[in-house]
């Protein structure tokens, strides 16, 4: 029976290659993004989940309760320490302090190299490997990072930098500062950790690198980079170990610091998703991608009905014929389930294909390293082929079944007896609904993204070039300086620790005037020298800027921090302002205009300028774009000579500025692609639609046209019919659209509003697109000789 | 009235060409009431098709009202039939969503009358037939003879010059041909409408002034009544 229904249903495919094409089509996009999402969502949820006893580990963070919540992944170096000594709870704490962007030289004989290494070198205490799973290849896991001097590095990086040679025993040097031991050689990490770092070295030498003992016992001050992991006792709850945070708050801290301060525990398990610390992956969006990829598959088994029901009226007389041949219902039933898995199955083979192209495009674009798991998506694929098969199929084959023979056989069914016109415009409708949020949802990222990328930032990000500054040496600095200056093209230049608007920014606690109390909220410190202003064309609103120097004897700040204070910019000129436990004390001389200090995801800080040459980066240098490319040389070659053992990069400000929005941008084009995909699904289904009216009509069309009908007022008839169905469409959209991206823009502290022109666009595409496709299929059938439509029956 | 000059019409099977209608010339004049006969697939709805326009002819000449048809443009042509032709069919080709009125009143919206225009020759035109008391049904709810009727009266609603017809009374009984029949005399004769119809009947035939008789594509024989 079934090799005969599989055998009929293939049959009736080759006879109708249209439709065929069509529902596979749109069926295999729509599993194809489900397989995709599938992959995706999977990919995400199963960070870190390799771990042993992932579910009792946990990592510390910080929280300040002041004028509102602030919080950080890092937490005050002695934090771990404290926590493992004076507490019984856990039975592992590690402390493991990471910096990025490191430089690492490797001396063999008299040949040097040198590497960058992006993810940075890991101070860690050897406890960090008995709470994370991560096996060493080489090397004794008991001793390995005790004693000081000693590092380990993956496979990957040992290959790198020492070839096939044997890494046991070579020496590397992290920043021209300190030389480690290679003692060990871990496993590459796995593509889903957020442990990125590849270079760990032994704790113990942390002072030596930072050049100080201060931070190992200093409360008052967190570096991103601090971070404590810790695997608890199976007896300890949550809750007693944040409750053992505030002891430790209650012994180290006094006065209004004890209100400020607050230690607590992120499970493992949160640490990729909790987009409040340092996770990648909100969880709100891979719903909305969730979302996304359940929809479009119920766009292609929409599309599918559609088509399908509207094929039924053809095979009215076939139906007929078997009927009184004495098939039963649930035979045709079943036929018609046949029919529909054949072509599911084809779908999903091309979807599967699909797919496997589409995967490196993907990690492509999300710079990870997703693969496909045999096991879960032959599970997954299974699951949806059986839903879409019996969503799609069961429709159609039911109401074939219920055909009344006679009726079929006298070729006299109509639209009643298939379900009708109006289901079928219920799923047009449905369809393009989905289409035009997504048209919107795109329309309106771009439309932010261009904001933030045209909006006056405050500064000016063109032809600037940041060149890094490794040694804070005053006579190196002065001489660096002076020959940038001479290259031909540079406009000016300046020192700072980084450019106005930048990733990184260091926020300390603010006493204004000899107030008694220090301000309840942080100041932003920016260090720059007395071009600060100049080169990044930043404005002053009142005062003057400081004289040159190499220290801070004067302060800049902004607007935002004379707002903050309730006064006018006139009033704060010549009073004092000290930062960083007083240690920084010195008039204000001048107040510059607001300008963004980071991305538009994020409030504009209260800040200060002031020169201090220890803490300078950064050598921005404004340039003749004209000369660019032989002043770039020429900057390299200075920079060389300058700094002979460090490696020498650049970039451009206005790059660096992009890179905030890289979130965005891959958002954007994820949104597109589905956008685009759904689109396509939808002028498939609507492609469909159009036939099955032009063929229903075609007696009509004839008739009309003998009448004296042109073609302009047969294409009106069709055209009608889809201006009605899209204006619905965008009725229902519109709203949805709308809710969906205010919460998005949420997360813009500068914002785009939503105006009726993006609403209008959407519209305007979505029946640009509809009219193209509508359009050939009806001017085909309006042309149509009416001499033919009307031969006698 | 009009003219056919050594028209042709053949479909191209498989190279090979299948003539409809061979080398035929015809000359209709006003107020003359033609009866085409002849066996089926002898032609006849070609040829009324050709003279309506509908179709066109691969070969030859085709005067009507004294524009050389073959030469006119799509348009031309189209303004042409709009204000002289009506065409009445043997399966009525009512629009089955449309109510009787709304069928009649279809013409009238493709040649642009004004709204009230159109509702007063509606109105007049039901009257004349009798249907008024029909007029808010569809298609689905008359017999085969008063759709036929409707049919006549949307062909005539726009006052066309000539009526083609083809077998009008092929699905009706006897006596509502009988009926059709007289209507188009009465049309022929009091209102001067020309009118051309192909038929099977030689009783219907007779009710015309001249009948013509198709062979295989060419004219058989040609009687003056
Ligand atoms: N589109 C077409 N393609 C091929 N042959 C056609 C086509 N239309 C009509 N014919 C042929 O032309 C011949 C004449 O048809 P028709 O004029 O309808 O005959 P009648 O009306 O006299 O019965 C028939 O043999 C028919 O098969
Ligand atoms: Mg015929």
């Amino acid at each position: 029976m079934i090799k005969n229904y599989i055998k009929i249903a293939w049959r009736n495919l080759k006879r109708n290659k249209a439709y065929a094409f069509i529902s596979v089509a749109g069926l295999a996009l729509g599993i194809t993004c489900g397989i995709l999402i599938f992959t995706l969502i999977t990919y995400h949820l199963s960070f870190d989940n390799f771990h042993k006893n992932s579910d009792r580990v946990y990592r510390l963070y910080t929280e300040w309760h002041d004028d509102g919540i602030g919080r950080s992944h890092g937490v005050p170096q002695p934090l771990g320490k404290t926590f493992r000594n004076d507490f019984t709870l856990a039975e592992k704490t590690a402390r493991v302090i990471s910096f990025h962007d490191n430089l690492i030289t490797i001396t063999q004989g008299n040949q040097v190299k040198k590497f960058k290494e992006d993810n940075g070198v890991a101070f860690t205490e050897p406890e960090y490997f008995d709470i994370l799973n991560f096996p060493l290849l080489k090397g004794d896991k008991k001793t390995v990072l005790v004693k000081p001097g000693e590092a380990i590095v993956t496979e990957k990086i040992a290959r790198k930098y020492f070839g096939d040679d044997n890494p046991i025993g070579k020496v590397i040097r992290v920043d021209n500062k300190v030389n480690f031991t290679v003692t060990g050689v871990l496993k590459d990490l796995p593509a889903n950790t957020d442990r990125k770092q590849q270079v760990y070295v032994s704790y113990g030498n942390m002072d030596e690198y930072t050049g100080s003992k201060k931070r190992e016992d200093n409360w008052g001050g967190v570096f991103s980079g601090s971070e404590v992991f810790t695997l608890l006792k199976p007896s300890t709850t949550m809750e007693s170990a944040n409750s053992a945070m505030a002891l430790i708050v209650k012994k180290h801290y006094t006065g209004r610091d004890l209100q400020v301060w607050k230690f607590k525990l992120q499970p493992l398990s949160d640490i990729h998703f909790n987009s409040d610390l340092d996770g990648y992956a909100d969880k709100k969006y891979l719903w909305a991608l969730f979302f996304i990829g359940l929809f479009l598959i119920i766009t292609a088994c929409v599309n599918f009905v559609n088509l399908a029901t509207a094929q039924a009226l053809n095979r009215a007389k076939e139906i007929g014929v078997r009927k009184v041949l004495g098939s039963l219902p649930h035979q045709l039933f079943w036929q018609f389930i046949a029919e529909t898995a054949l072509i599911t199955f084809v779908a999903v083979i091309l979807a599967i294909g699909l797919s496997f192209i589409a995967l490196p495009a993907i990690n492509n674009l999300f710079e990870s390293q997703m693969t496909f798991k045999l096991f879960q998506l032959s599970v997954f694929i299974m699951l949806i082929s059986v839903l879409v098969v019996f969503l799609s199929g069961s429709y159609p084959g039911l109401v074939l079944a219920r055909f009344q023979p006679i009726l079929a056989l006298k070729s006299k069914l109509s639209q009643k007896h298939v379900g009708g016109f109006s289901l079928r415009r219920i799923l047009v409708v449905t369809q393009f609904s989905i289409s035009q949020v997504l048209i919107i949802g795109a329309i309106i990222i771009v439309s932010q993204l261009h904001y933030s990328q045209t909006t006056d930032l405050g500064f000016n990000k063109d032809a600037v070039v940041l060149l890094p500054i490794p040694q804070q040496d005053k006579a190196k600095l002065s001489t660096l300086r002076n020959r940038i200056n001479e290259v031909q093209g540079v406009e000016k230049s300046s020192y700072c620790y980084k450019a106005p608007a930048a990733q990184s920014n260091n926020s300390t606690d603010v006493n204004f005037n000899h107030r008694g109390e220090d301000e309840h909220w942080g100041i932003n410190t920016k260090q720059g020298d007395e071009n600060f202003l100049s080169t990044f064309g930043m404005k002053l609103v009142a005062g003057r800027n400081f004289f040159p120097a190499d220290t801070t004897h004067e302060f800049l700040v902004n607007e935002t921090f004379v707002k903050k204070l309730n006064l006018k910019p006139q009033d704060v000129i010549g009073k004092m302002l000290a930062i960083d436990g007083k240690t920084i004390k010195a008039p204000i001389v001048g107040v510059v205009k607001d300008f963004y200090n980071y991305s538009f995801h994020t409030e504009i800080s209260a800040i200060c300028i002031m020169p201090d040459y220890r803490s300078y980066s950064t050598l921005a240098v404004k340039i003749n774009m004209r000369n660019a490319k032989t002043s770039l040389a020429a900057f390299e070659k200075i920079w060389n000579e300058t700094f002979p053992e460090e490696l020498y990069s650049y970039q451009f400000l206005d790059d660096s500025v992009g890179k905030f929005y890289e979130m965005d941008n891959i958002q954007l084009k994820l949104v597109e692609a589905f956008a685009g995909i759904a689109i396509l699904i939808g002028c498939l289904g609507l492609y469909g639609l159009v036939s099955f009216m032009a063929v229903r009509k075609t007696k009509e069309i004839g008739v009309r046209k003998v009448l004296g009908a042109d073609t302009m007022h047969i294409l009106w008839l069709f055209g009608k019919e889809f201006t009605y169905l899209l204006l619905i469409a965008f009725v229902v959209a519109a709203p949805l659209a709308w809710w969906a991206m205010h919460n998005y823009l949420q997360d813009f502290k500068y914002r785009i509003t939503i105006g009726p022109g993006i609403f209008l666009t959407s519209i305007l595409s979505t029946f640009i697109i509809a009219s193209i496709t509508v359009g050939y299929r009806s001017v085909m059938a309006a042309t149509a000789n009416p001499v033919k439509s009307l031969r006698s029956e | 009235m009009l003219s056919l000059q050594h028209i042709s019409k053949y479909y191209q099977v498989s190279g090979l060409k299948n003539f409809v209608l061979n080398d035929l010339s015809l000359e209709i004049d006003q107020g003359e009431f033609v009866s085409i006969m002849g066996p089926s697939g002898s032609g006849k709805s070609s040829l009324l098709n050709i003279i309506g326009m509908l179709d066109e002819p691969s070969e030859g000449y085709h005067y009507f009202a004294g524009h050389a048809v073959h030469q006119l443009k799509e348009k031309q042509r189209s303004a042409l039939y709009k204000q002289y032709i009506g065409f009445v069919f043997q399966a009525y080709h009512l629009i089955d969503e449309l109510t009787v009125y709304e069928n009649i009143e279809t013409p009238l919206i493709y040649q642009d009358f004004k709204g009230a225009e159109r509702k007063a020759m509606v109105a007049d035109i039901l009257d004349r037939f009798n249907i008024v008391g029909k007029k808010d049904l569809f298609p689905a709810q008359l017999s085969g003879g008063q759709q036929q009727l409707v049919g006549i009266a949307r062909a005539l609603i726009a006052k066309p010059k000539l009526l083609l017809a083809d077998e009008p009374t092929g699905n009706l009984n006897s006596k509502q041909g009988e009926e059709i029949m007289e209507l188009f005399r009465k049309l022929n004769k009091e209102d001067g409408v020309t009118i051309i119809q192909v038929t099977h009947s030689e009783k219907n035939a007779e009710y015309g002034s001249r009948i013509i008789n198709l062979l295989d594509g060419k004219i058989e024989s040609s009687k003056q009544l």
